[in-house]
């Protein structure tokens, strides 16, 4: 499995995350959508983009008590959950799909999580459809 | 005789319960009967599937398929009706979604095969014998319908003209259904014969639905006595009304039950499980990270639940 770069998807909140580097959102990291909060994220776009051959989803968010639109954050992260006991069964491990709540201003932290999500997604391997 | 309209009514993995439901029609179904020619219908009448395969094309006006499909004898028989009739509807959620024998999709065929001939406790098999598709007997060749890797949907078989969801349909559905095709008054194809809206706008404990539902604790139907007026899910209890199609006449909430989703996704819905989730989310009242593990492992088996009828049309485990 050395060769293998997983695909990954990340949905990025605007309030909280790079908002201070235009670079962040310009196509420097790639498979980044920007979204206006984390609690827009639903459901079908996280199983939309594992369906379309994604090896794993992170979803950045606000801190605690600081969503925007009140508690946008905390909605993303009960369907994480709720996506973590129902993917499990469709064989998409819990580790494909992560949620970060935090606050970074310049965005530097965005590749730093991502590259780290994909050395765990590394050793799971990549998502082969199931039957 | 000739003159009358042909009606194939055929079952595939199914329990028996649409066809039951088709019977339930009571005295309706003596008009239905005196209306239609009945040229297949293998749960209550001797027709054999050769005078079928010798018709000629279009000849049979309405076939009524209801199950999901999982072997071969089930999809020839399919491609056959579907050549055969103007018009095919799916009838019941295993027809229409693949229904509950679809939850088989969450295992392999091996599994099923390793449980049912081998590890069930129940089983004695110590030469390990398993079902064949071919077998030579004494210079004879016998042979059995190929049990699939999965469930499929009837529309991943073959096209379908309309859906008619439910387990199973109710008559009074059934009989529109049938009247509709009879006198012409279809919908355009590919419509499913239910109404659009959700159950909840329907339902009869709605005005019982606080403004905002908050669940902390997840209850089953037999941990705690529901009130027979309330809202399920202002009771703790999951209820599948916000992401299933009306016009199953709410049977299971009149006898204190909740929703299950056997109608379905409302309109414009594909995966019926994924929008429950999105909704149940939001129902769910915690804010820090513990309450909301803690109120969400509270839920037995999510997956299952939220699949219940519909797994093979989900969105991740759809072929087309």
């Amino acid at each position: 499995m050395k060769d293998f770069t997983p695909k990954l998807i990340c949905f990025s909140c605007k309030f909280g995350w790079g908002y201070l580097n235009g670079e962040g959102w310009n196509g420097t990291i790639h498979n980044l959508i920007p979204v206006t909060c984390s609690g827009q994220v639903d459901t079908t776009h996280v199983i939309d983009a594992f369906r379309e051959g994604a090896d794993g989803v992170l979803i950045l968010g606000c801190s605690d008590k600081e969503c925007h639109f009140q508690t946008g954050n905390y909605q993303a992260r009960k369907r994480v959950f709720l996506l973590h006991k129902t993917l499990e069964k469709f064989g998409i491990e819990p580790g494909r799909l992560r949620i970060e709540l935090g606050l970074d201003p310049d965005g530097s932290r965005i590749p730093v999580i991502m590259e780290e999500m994909k050395e765990t997604i590394k050793d799971l391997g990549p998502l082969l459809p199931t039957v | 005789m000739a003159d009358k309209p042909k009606v194939a009514i055929y079952w595939m993995t199914a329990c028996g319960g649409c066809d039951e439901a088709i019977v339930d029609l009571n005295e309706v179904i003596l008009t239905v009967a005196d209306a239609v020619d009945i040229v297949l219908w293998p749960v209550a009448l001797d027709f054999k599937y050769e005078s079928i395969r010798k018709m000629e094309k279009g000849e049979i006006a309405l076939s009524i398929l209801n199950g999901s499909i999982r072997n071969s004898e089930q999809e020839e028989m399919a491609k056959v009706l579907r050549e055969k009739s103007q018009i095919v509807l799916a009838f019941g959620a295993c027809a229409c979604f693949g229904g509950t024998p679809g939850m088989a999709n969450f295992r392999s065929k091996e599994d099923i095969f390793d449980w049912v001939y081998k590890d069930a406790p129940t089983v004695v098999n110590p030469n390990n014998n398993r079902p064949q598709p071919e077998i030579t007997v004494n210079g004879n060749t016998l042979t059995l319908p190929r049990f699939y890797e999965r469930v499929y949907p009837v529309d991943d078989i073959i096209a379908v003209d309309y859906y008619l969801p439910g387990c199973p349909p109710p008559p009074d559905l059934i009989a529109n259904a049938i009247f509709a095709v009879l006198e012409d008054k279809l919908p355009p194809r590919g419509a499913t014969l239910a109404p659009g809206k959700p159950l909840c706008d329907m339902c009869p404990r709605n005005t019982s639905k606080p403004t905002r539902l908050e669940i902390s604790e997840f209850k089953r139907v037999h941990e705690i006595e529901a009130d027979d007026d309330l809202c399920f899910l202002a009771q703790g209890i999951l209820c599948f009304g916000p992401a299933t199609r009306s016009g199953c006449g709410e049977t299971c909430i009149r006898v204190n039950t909740p929703c299950r989703g056997c109608f379905g996704p409302v309109d414009g819905v594909d995966d019926g499980g994924a929008k429950f989730i999105s909704s149940l989310a939001s129902l769910i009242s915690a804010e820090s990270e513990d309450d909301a593990r803690r109120a969400i492992d509270g839920i037995p088996d999510l997956a299952g639940y939220c699949y219940r009828f519909t797994l093979p049309s989900s969105s991740l485990k759809r072929t087309t």
